[in-house]
């Protein structure tokens, strides 16, 4: 059964944790005073753009960000859901829907990089000659919906898949024999438990949409004709939020011990 | 006699494998009715036919009658619910859920019945009740919160029986319910059922015919999905009808 860690273990964890996070912010807030330099001077050089953009930029690409990824995540949940809880092993759905989760999961993300670069480079020439910003967003937008589909649900299945699979089949087995229904054993046991699991696969698909993030505004530095507006600051705070993403996802995989390493 | 469990050619496939083949069973009301044969038989599968719990693989095609306390269990009109609540069950591994001693007694009731229709006292009146069946009373009164899965095997083994009590079963499953106990685990588990016995109908599977031999009164022999022979315990072992019992319980097979 799952288990939480010993304290003494935990607080180890925790101080692990926190030194990675120290030492991830240390490089985290170098690097981004180097880009910030660097983005002056070239603004300074081009002097079409002014640093008060930045701020309301943004927000508004975590207005745009937060609500997709959050979206993306709960539909692969559901999913989830759906081929573990509802669907048998040996329905087709299911072994299509995993397949291709698996197809999709198994990309390293540099070719989804690759991809979005194409695809956004492929709008943005569309759009070039005419220039407006909102062509250019919804480019953008296009772009992120396809990274998020093909990168961030995927990811979300699989983890909320495996965190459902922790729950070992004595403790459904001895709900049901007790006379409960699916529904309560999904909701009575099985989400309690697998719960600490499935937040932190959330996580790591968060993390993932941050990571796609970041590097849409990293191309957006490259096509960007207006200048640098920033660009910078949004970079780093994806990437930054992609780190400490990754950092929660995998403190949470650790504090669980799967019964198979516990003893009695 | 009256029969808590009676099944005609009940046959069942896993896929296209044939795990059962027509079982025809009577298992006697208010007394320890064992199941024996060598691993793979089919012991395991009939059991879990009883309380309905093999549907849950996808894959089961199930022929013939069950009639459990005088009811087809595949009638229309069957509630799982209330089929699981008469016929407990108790599994080779002591699986109690890894929350309270407490919750866990209570566990079955929360299930069947709505949100706090139980007072306080009611529950503890319940629990205490449930853990003096099984000898556990004494041992975890002062311990009632302590997480189930840490306590001792036997412990939660018994704390699996104490949980089927408060839903009043008519009928408990048991699935090679010592083996994974030690020799006084064991003894301490027998004795409870020989004592629950005339309160409830046990089938048990075990591997142990010592165990068998011990606490049933009748003996179901089993072989490759067959009932081979069905007796009095006694008889069985010192007279079998059958060659293939003869083996068995002169130990040829493993
Ligand atoms: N879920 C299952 N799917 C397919 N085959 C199974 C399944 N469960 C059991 N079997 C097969 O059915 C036969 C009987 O198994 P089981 O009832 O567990 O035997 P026993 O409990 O007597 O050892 C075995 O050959 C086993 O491989
Ligand atoms: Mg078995």
């Amino acid at each position: 059964m799952n288990a939480l860690t010993t304290r003494p273990e935990l607080r180890k964890k925790i101080v692990l944790l926190s030194i990675t996070v120290i030492i991830e912010g240390v490089a985290f807030i170098f690097f981004w005073s180097v880009l910030r330099k660097t983005a002056a001077t070239h603004m300074q050089a081009s002097s079409a753009s002014r640093t008060s953009d930045a701020l309301p930029n943004l927000l508004s690409d975590l207005n745009l960000i937060l609500p997709m990824s959050l979206l993306a995540i709960l539909l692969g949940i559901v999913c989830a859901f759906y081929l573990e809880e509802w669907l048998s092993s040996t329905s087709w759905i299911r072994r299509f829907i995993e397949s291709q989760v698996a197809f999709l999961t198994g990309i390293p993300s540099l070719l989804y990089g690759l991809l979005a670069v194409i695809i956004f480079f492929g709008y943005a020439g569309v759009f070039k000659a005419t220039r407006t910003t909102f062509q250019h967003n919804t480019a953008l937008f296009y772009t992120e919906m396809l990274i998020f589909i093909l990168m961030v649900i995927p990811v979300a299945i699989k983890a909320t898949q495996e965190a459902l699979r922790s729950v070992e089949t004595p403790i459904r087995e001895s709900t049901y024999a007790l006379g409960a229904n699916r529904w309560q054993v999904l909701t009575q046991q099985v989400i309690p438990r697998a719960f600490p699991q499935m937040l932190a696969g959330g996580c790591r698909a968060m993390s993932q949409a941050f990571a796609a993030a970041a590097l849409l505004t990293g191309i957006h530095i490259w096509s960007h004709t207006t200048g640098l507006r920033g660009l910078p600051d949004r970079f780093m705070l994806f990437l930054g939020g992609a780190l400490l993403l990754s950092n929660a996802s995998s403190f949470l995989t650790e504090i669980y011990v799967p019964a198979s390493t516990q003893q009695n | 006699m009256n029969y808590s469990i009676e099944t005609e050619n009940l046959s069942l496939w896993y896929g296209d494998f044939q795990a059962l083949i027509d079982v025809n069973s009577k298992i006697p009301d208010g007394q320890i009715t064992s199941l024996i044969g060598p691993s793979g038989c089919g012991k395991t599968t009939l059991l879990r036919c009883f309380n309905r719990v093999n549907e849950r693989y996808g894959n089961v095609t199930t022929k013939g009658k069950i009639e459990v306390l005088g009811k087809n269990i595949y009638d229309a009109d069957v509630s799982l619910p209330e089929l699981r609540k008469a016929v407990g069950m108790v599994f080779q591994r002591p699986n109690p859920l890894p929350i309270s001693v407490y919750e866990n007694v209570l566990f079955g009731l929360r299930i069947h019945s709505p949100i706090r229709s139980m007072t306080r006292t009611e529950s503890d009146q319940i629990v205490e009740e449930a853990l003096t069946s099984v000898f556990l009373w004494e041992d975890l009164k002062d311990n009632l919160k302590m997480r189930a899965t840490s306590l001792q095997l036997e412990q939660q083994q018994k704390l699996c029986i104490a949980r089927l009590l408060p839903l009043k079963p008519k009928i408990i499953l048991m699935d090679e319910p010592c083996s994974a106990l030690d020799a006084k685990g064991t003894g301490a588990v027998e004795e409870l059922m020989e004592i629950l016995a005339g309160t409830y109908t046990f089938l048990i599977v075990t591997h142990n015919m010592a165990q068998a031999r011990r606490v049933s009164k009748e003996c179901i022999f089993m072989f490759l999905g067959e009932l081979i022979e069905h007796r009095e315990t006694q008889a069985l072992f010192e007279t079998p009808e059958h060659s293939k019992t003869a083996d068995y319980v002169q130990m040829r097979y493993g």
